[in-house]
């Protein structure tokens, strides 16, 4: 008997969290360059009028195979589900993201917790977090991973708001979370000390966890490492609307010509291929092998954001009863299509989710902001101090980072001053995971780094 | 037998209900040593298989072959779901099954030892490779049917009744083939599309496939193996290392969008596959475009 429903679903959708999770957030350079159009053959050679190929390569494709750090043989893994005593009560549409889903990966002796933070929009299992965890575990920690606050899942069982983006509301409802957790804990786990770490929004969203930390002193976090952080948020973001505009189009019609476009390439190359199933390694391989040019690789990480901002906005629109495309006297039900709402939002920038949602909410709920205000709020500045003057905080990053421009990069030199590694190559978490960056990450989480940065 | 079932369901019922506000699941241990190795000696295999593709599909198309499919042949991103509502119950009661039975006894069985499932598991693709033969035969691609048939003689005696993948070794990978494949082959529409109990995403045509597929078996019998409570164990079996060989979660991507996800990109990647097997047939190919999208 052939079995192919779930496993054809389960190797397409694979093809997501590929661009999904890689990469997130966009660069000034690119976004400032002319409009690329959306490349029209399969022979189109690489040549660009985008800022680093090699940036935008590196941050849609990540570290390669045999450039990783080696990993452990084996990393035991359990799944922690849990339902916060404070959590919301959960939307009909939302019924499966009732618990917080996290992983963790106990050490046998007493050791150090390692509690590592998801990029935007990512579950607590992403890859990335796998290639973290593996080499925490090995370095002797237990090791937590959690989602994003921006992640679905977190946003329904965990936000204490359900509109995700605030920095510091997101990273107080992390900081919530994890006490819940650690509590939870099985009791032979014996934990000696707690570091966070996270990589891209989770990276801000570790140092500010640190930093509440600080004052409330309820887990006595010890070091934060934070991997290619943005140092403003809505900035970053507002390049990657931008690049989107650019590199897709305005409006659905881009996404359809992509859709179309990347239909074909692959439809072509299965033909060619003699394959007799589109297996899930094939696909990846084909997809990877569509994406030539830079305007390409901008496509798919302004798309990956696309698809991660969808959610978001659609939870934060429930949540804030703002009426963009939920109406809040008619939430939908479960069994009614949401096709028609998907495609919507699919075409909305996050610059509308400010301003229709985000804005709105905290707006209200926040006595005597403004909207400016809120973008200022949404800067690592706000822990500036901390950053400058504790040394328990590193920062790993790199200088061809998409989502930071040359000022943002000199504020996180001047601010970590030794306590920053600055490497050469790697876009936004494309060299997460190999050798150098995974070797440095564990001097700085277990407090051995001594500033050999490049 | 009686008593078991009901002790059975009432566990179940028990687990399934029981709103713990903590549950702690172990999982089969991550080899992430062993799986990068992997990566990085698939990774060069795929990308010069994928090399050879785009060589092949750059060249002209000889002249019974359909010209290269263009982003103007490509369906729409709409799905043709008349039986939506339906399909959506489905979705969720599958996940919710998953979830409470499935995905716990797939992971219980995955730490079995290695070997032991690899012989499970081979032991149902040779069992599949019967189904193929008649299959490819069906579809008119014996070749492929030669090679089934191949796999299937050398597994059953050299391989002891299929429990090790001898022909793999000897050059001879599996490819398995399906009645679905070969309605497609004969130029049945996808139909729309169709979330199955406990089996999952499928259109009208796969539905009715696995339909064939199961007639087939049991029409065959191989070794007796499809008559009575024999049947059901085998079944289950089969069942349990299907699922343990897949790492699909439902709702893992927490997005309340995640039907209408799952339902894009299966259709669309069965009908990439339906490109494949009329690349000699245009129009029949052109037709496909249709059915899936409004």
């Amino acid at each position: 008997m052939n079995w192919p429903p779930i496993r054809l679903a389960a190797a397409l959708l694979a093809l997501v969290p590929t661009f999904a999770h890689c990469a997130q957030l966009m660069s000034p350079a690119a976004a400032n360059t002319t409009a690329p159009a959306i490349p029209a053959s399969v022979a189109a050679g690489p040549p660009t009028g985008l800022a680093d190929s090699a940036a935008l390569r590196a941050t849609v494709f990540g570290t390669p195979p045999q450039d990783l750090a080696p990993q452990p043989q084996t990393v035991p893994l359990s799944e922690i589900n849990i339902a916060l005593p404070y959590a919301r009560p959960v939307p009909e549409v939302f019924w499966f993201d009732r618990k917080l889903r996290v992983w963790f990966s106990a050490q046998p002796h007493p050791a150090p917790l390692a509690i590592v933070i998801s990029g935007l929009g990512g579950d607590g299992n992403t890859t990335k977090l796998g290639l973290l965890r593996g080499a925490l575990y090995g370095a002797g920690y237990h090791v937590l991973t959690m989602p994003s606050p921006s992640f679905p899942g977190f946003i329904v069982s965990a936000s204490s708001t359900g509109v995700a983006g605030d920095l510091l509301q997101d990273s107080r409802d992390l900081y919530a979370a994890m006490q819940q957790i650690i509590a939870h804990l099985p009791r032979k786990v014996q934990i000696t000390d707690i570091d966070v770490l996270g990589y891209s929004l989770g990276g801000a969203n570790a140092g500010v966890v640190k930093s509440i930390d600080a004052t409330e002193g309820k887990l006595h976090i010890h070091r934060a490492v934070m991997i290619n952080p943005p140092v403003s948020l809505f900035t970053s973001i507002a390049r990657l609307d931008k690049l989107f505009v650019r590199s897709i189009g305005p409006s659905d019609a881009g996404i359809d010509a992509l859709y179309r476009q990347l239909y074909a390439e692959l439809a072509n190359l299965y033909r060619a291929s003699d394959r007799v199933e589109l297996d899930e390694d094939f696909m990846l391989a084909a997809a990877a092998a569509a994406l030539k040019t830079d305007a390409e690789f901008s496509a798919a990480i302004a798309l990956s954001f696309r698809i991660d901002l969808v959610n978001m906005f659609f939870a934060g629109d429930l949540y804030a009863g703002t009426g963009v495309v939920v109406d809040p006297k008619h939430p939908p039900k479960v069994g009614d299509s949401l096709e028609e709402t998907e495609r919507i939002l699919r075409g909305k920038p996050f610059s509308e989710y400010f301003s229709r949602v985000f804005a709105p909410y905290y707006l209200k709920h926040r006595p005597n902001s403004t909207s400016k205000s809120l973008i200022a709020d949404n800067r690592l500045a706000i822990i500036g101090d901390a950053l400058r003057s504790n040394t328990d905080y590193y920062v790993q990053t790199n200088s061809d980072d998409l989502i930071l421009d040359k000022p943002e990069l000199a504020w996180l030199r001047d601010t970590l001053g030794s306590r920053i590694a600055v490497y050469d190559h790697g876009g936004h978490l494309g060299n997460l995971g190999d050798r150098s960056q995974i070797s440095d990450m564990l001097d700085m989480v277990g407090g051995h780094w001594y500033g050999t940065a490049r | 037998m009686r008593a078991l079932v009901r002790a059975a369901l009432a566990c179940l019922a028990l687990c399934g209900c029981a709103s713990r506000n903590v549950d702690i699941r172990t999982l089969p241990a991550e080899t992430p040593a062993a799986d990068n190795a992997a990566a990085a000696d698939n990774a060069a295999a795929l990308a010069a298989v994928v090399a050879t593709a785009a060589a092949e599909s750059g060249r002209q198309a000889a002249g019974d072959e359909a010209p290269p499919v263009t982003p103007a042949d490509a369906p729409s991103m709409y799905t043709y779901d008349p039986w939506e509502r339906f399909n959506r119950f489905n979705y969720r009661f599958n996940a919710r099954f998953d979830e409470a039975v499935f995905l716990p006894v797939a992971n219980g069985y995955r730490r079995l030892p290695s070997p032991i499932r690899s012989g499970v598991h081979n032991f149902f693709s040779n069992l599949s490779e019967v189904d193929s033969v008649a299959n490819y035969t069906l579809q008119w691609r014996l070749g492929f049917g030669a090679r089934s048939l191949g796999r299937f003689v050398i597994n059953s005696t050299i391989g002891i009744g299929g429990l090790f993948d001898v022909a793999k070794s000897l050059h001879l990978a599996p490819a398995l083939t399906g009645f679905s494949t070969t309605l497609s082959v004969w130029g049945v529409h996808p139909g729309p599309y169709l979330v199955i109990p406990f089996f999952g995403p499928s259109t009208l045509r796969d539905g009715l496939g696995l339909l064939g597929d199961y007639g087939l078996s049991y029409g065959v019998n191989v070794a007796d193996l499809y008559r009575g409570i024999r049947s059901w164990a085998l079944g289950v079996t089969n069942a349990i290392d299907q699922r343990a060989n897949i790492s699909f979660r439902y709702y893992a991507t927490g997005s309340p969008f995640e039907y209408e996800t799952i339902r894009f990109f299966y259709v669309r990647k069965r009908l990439i596959e339906d490109e494949g097997l009329h690349k000699k047939d245009p129009a029949r190919m052109r037709d496909v475009d249709k059915p899936a999208g409004q």
